[in-house]
């Protein structure tokens, strides 16, 4: 190598060979190149020289006022950048909430559509015969609805998908069980109940726990979205306080080393910045507070609701159930007492309005009606009562209608206020960038102006 | 159509028992003792009891109480009082004790033998209350008392005679294999390594034990091994051939094979307290058989064109 390129005595001051270390040059020389050695002064000197410069310029009073001006300036645009963000977040933060309640409401729709499909199957089971064109249209209308859920709720977040994707597979399975009950069922063959408990089976053991599980992610995700709301209003109280004392010391510095007692410019660039800041505030914490009551008002209110009808119809399968087993339902009627608990429950924090609450309890009461004639013997009779135009079937309709009708505005109601909560923020956070930038320009000219005295 | 496919089956179904019958006491029934002492060498769970002859009962009430007149203190007399039969049924086994997916009502041989007793107690066959019971609650629903009798293709056998009585033997079935109409099988034997379905608590599922070969599938109801054969999930499905008749009465791709693997008596099942409620339904038993009925429920479940065959015979003679 060395013979290859033969290096002169001393390098010369321009571009060595990259790699190829000169014999008896020290170390250093390979990894900083050799000219560098003689320009160390002259940057020290450059460095020096600059450092003089900005000390001269912020020394002595014109200095002091360029430092604070520059302070002052920054602070403005600071100001208005990071708060413009504070309240762009929040907003996000209340649309995501609201996507994810948006998203919760839809899951809760599937696990209701398929107790509800289930439910409907089971009883017309009980009644037997030819289903009803009613109850026939009921559940494909179901069906279809739960279809259309899932693929809205999985195109909503794509998060869901894996779990959604898996509910579909089962709901696919459970509309074939469904058929193959009704043809056997259709040519009076025994073994269709056998295809009904099969399809039940697979909607509680494979569906509903993978939809339970999807709820607590999406509770979590609004729990979480809106604790993130919270940091909005501290950020924008923070930036204010120091943008109003970044702004404040230099009027204070100038009426100590000027005649004048207010510097317009700084008077307007402080007014704006706190005007703004403090309205800019004030429509957060009204957003924060419409956040919170959309939480504990519609939002509790439609998970507590939805709670209570899939409890429900859970209850009214399990009812079902317990009628076709013929005294050895004593596992469905321990089921419907716990899933009806959960809906008593669900319905009794003073979440569900009380027609809905009042529904239930009469369902409840019909029900306890139902079990003392099947335990007493009246089997026939506890059949009419819960099927058809039974009292226990009729009150459990009225349930059901009651309780539709109260959900759809529960979440009709949320939707609509975490809308309203999220709609003044985008045009406040353009509002506090606007102040910012301005106040930036207003503090730049009021310490232009008085510099300009020096000059 | 459905009819005669019934028809047809259960036809062979009845030649076969015919033949079983006919050979009682001879080879075939040394055979399957031998298969009773294989159980219970291979099979530690089922060990051997010795009660006699298992389907040997009570000696029948005589004279029978007229209806309505049940004998004070007797536990008919408490039935009567109740005001209904409270019996552990099947829902879901054609031909014996299913629900008429169209009418709602519980149907078959078993259902008629308990109006018949609900008939002799209060002189009106629909006071019954019907609880149906899977293979396994069969038993336990009598010895706590929630049911007062069992009809539901329930075996006699000594094991049983432990916790429960039996009535005289109503009917003669047999173990066998349900296949698809395709399949080469023909014996158990030939499923090694296959999957084979049998309802929990039932003597089937106690007689595949001994296949260790066979790949068990236990299910609750026997109807669900249909639901799994029919989704191709299991091989075969065993069970008495009675309770495959109806199987195959409403799968036209199933069918029937092998020889019998054991004899499988029915009796009423009633608690171990009520000797003398066994008495009176095995002399509710002695009159269907001596007044044609029981010939009757026969033609009308088992076999709906031709004659009946002989009622299994009554054997008596058990202390009480």
């Amino acid at each position: 190598m060395t013979t290859v390129t033969p290096p002169p005595g001393t390098p010369p001051p321009g571009i060595p060979p990259p790699g190829t270390p000169a014999p008896g040059t020290p170390p250093p020389s390979t990894t900083k190149p050799a000219p560098a050695v003689p320009t160390v002064p002259t940057a020290g000197a450059r460095t020096s020289r600059a450092r003089e410069l900005v000390v001269g310029m912020f020394s002595g009073t014109p200095g002091h006022m360029r430092l604070l001006g520059a302070i002052a300036i920054v602070a403005c645009l600071a100001f208005g950048v990071v708060s413009f963000q504070a309240a762009t977040g929040l907003r996000s933060d209340i649309g995501d909430a609201r996507a994810h309640a948006d998203q919760l409401v839809r899951v809760q729709a599937i696990r209701t559509n398929l107790v509800q499909a289930d439910a409907n199957a089971t009883n017309a089971f009980l009644v037997g015969g030819l289903e009803p064109a009613a109850a026939r249209d009921a559940y494909t209308t179901g069906i279809a609805t739960t279809a259309r859920t899932i693929a809205e709720a999985a195109g909503a977040e794509p998060d869901d998908a894996t779990a959604l994707e898996r509910v579909n597979r089962v709901v696919t399975t459970y509309t074939g069980l469904i058929e193959s009950a009704r043809a056997n069922n259709r040519q009076g063959f025994p073994v269709g109940a056998a295809y009904l408990r099969q399809a039940s089976r697979i909607v509680r053991d494979d569906a509903l726990p993978t939809l339970e599980r999807l709820v607590a992610v999406e509770q979590q995700r609004v729990d979480d979205a809106t604790a993130a709301g919270d940091t909005a209003p501290t950020v924008l109280v923070v930036m204010l306080i120091l943008t109003f004392i970044a702004l404040f010391v230099p009027q204070v510095y100038l009426y100590a080393r000027t005649r004048r007692t207010f510097n317009p410019p700084l008077v307007a660039a402080t007014g704006i910045v706190v005007v703004v800041g403090l309205v800019a505030l004030a429509t957060m914490t009204w957003s924060r507070a419409q956040t919170d009551d959309a939480i504990e008002g519609p939002y509790r209110k439609t998970v507590a609701l939805a709670t209570a009808r899939i409890g429900a119809f859970d209850a009214k399968s399990a009812e079902a159930l317990t009628l076709i087993a013929r005294g050895s339902g004593a596992a469905y009627e321990e089921r419907f007492q716990a899933v009806s608990t959960d809906a008593q429950n669900a319905t009794g924090a003073g979440f569900a309005d009380r027609a809905t609450t009042e529904a239930l309890a009469e369902y409840l009461a019909q029900h306890r009606e139902v079990r003392a004639l099947d335990d007493g013997g009246a089997y026939d009779d506890a059949v009419a009562l819960a099927t058809g135009d039974g009292a226990a079937n009729e009150a459990f309709r009225t349930f059901e209608r009651v309780s539709s009708a109260a959900l759809a505005e529960q979440s009709r109601d949320l939707t609509d206020d975490l809308g309203r909560a999220a709609t003044p923020l985008l045009p406040v956070a353009w509002l506090l960038l606007a102040a910012g930038v301005a106040a930036a320009a207003l503090a730049w000219r009021g310490m232009a102006q008085r510099l300009r005295e020096y000059r | 159509m459905r009819t005669r496919r019934i028809s047809v089956i259960v036809g062979g179904l009845v030649v076969l028992a015919l033949f079983a019958s006919a050979c009682d006491d001879s080879n075939s029934d040394s055979g399957r003792a031998d298969r009773t002492t294989t159980t219970t060498t291979t099979a530690p769970t089922a060990p051997a009891v010795d009660c006699g002859n298992p389907v040997a009962s009570f000696a029948p009430l005589d004279p029978m109480p007229p209806p309505g007149e049940m004998p004070a203190g007797s536990y008919m007399a408490e039935i009567q009082r109740r005001g209904r039969l409270v019996a552990g049924v099947s829902a879901d086994t054609l031909l014996f004790g299913y629900r008429n997916p169209v009418t709602g009502q519980l149907e078959g041989f078993d259902i008629d033998l308990v109006r018949e007793v609900a008939q002799a107690i209060f002189g009106d066959p629909n006071r019954v209350e019907y609880k149906v019971v899977t293979y396994a609650q069969r038993i336990p629903a009598l010895v706590d008392g929630s049911v007062d009798i069992v009809a539901n293709v329930m075996t006699v056998n000594c094991e049983r005679w432990q916790e429960i009585s039996f009535s005289s033997q109503y009917f003669d079935a047999g173990k066998k294999i349900l296949v698809r109409t395709d399949s080469p099988v023909t014996s158990i034997t030939e499923l090694d390594g296959k999957r084979v379905c049998a309802a929990a608590g039932s003597t089937s599922f106690d007689n595949l034990q001994q296949y260790t070969e066979v790949i068990t599938v236990p299910v609750e109801a026997t109807s669900d091994c249909m639901v799994l054969f029919q989704q191709g999930t299991v091989d075969a499905v065993t069970g008495d051939d009675t309770v495959l008749a109806g199987f195959v009465a409403q799968d036209p791709y199933a069918k029937i094979v092998g020889p019998a693997m054991t004899s499988e008596p029915y009796g009423l099942g009633v608690a171990k307290t009520h000797p003398e409620f066994v008495s009176f339904v095995n002399g509710v038993l002695e009159d269907l058989r001596a007044d044609g009925t029981w010939a009757q429920m026969y033609s009308r479940w088992l076999r709906p064109t031709g004659a009946a065959p002989a009622p299994p015979v009554a054997v008596y003679g058990r202390a009480q």
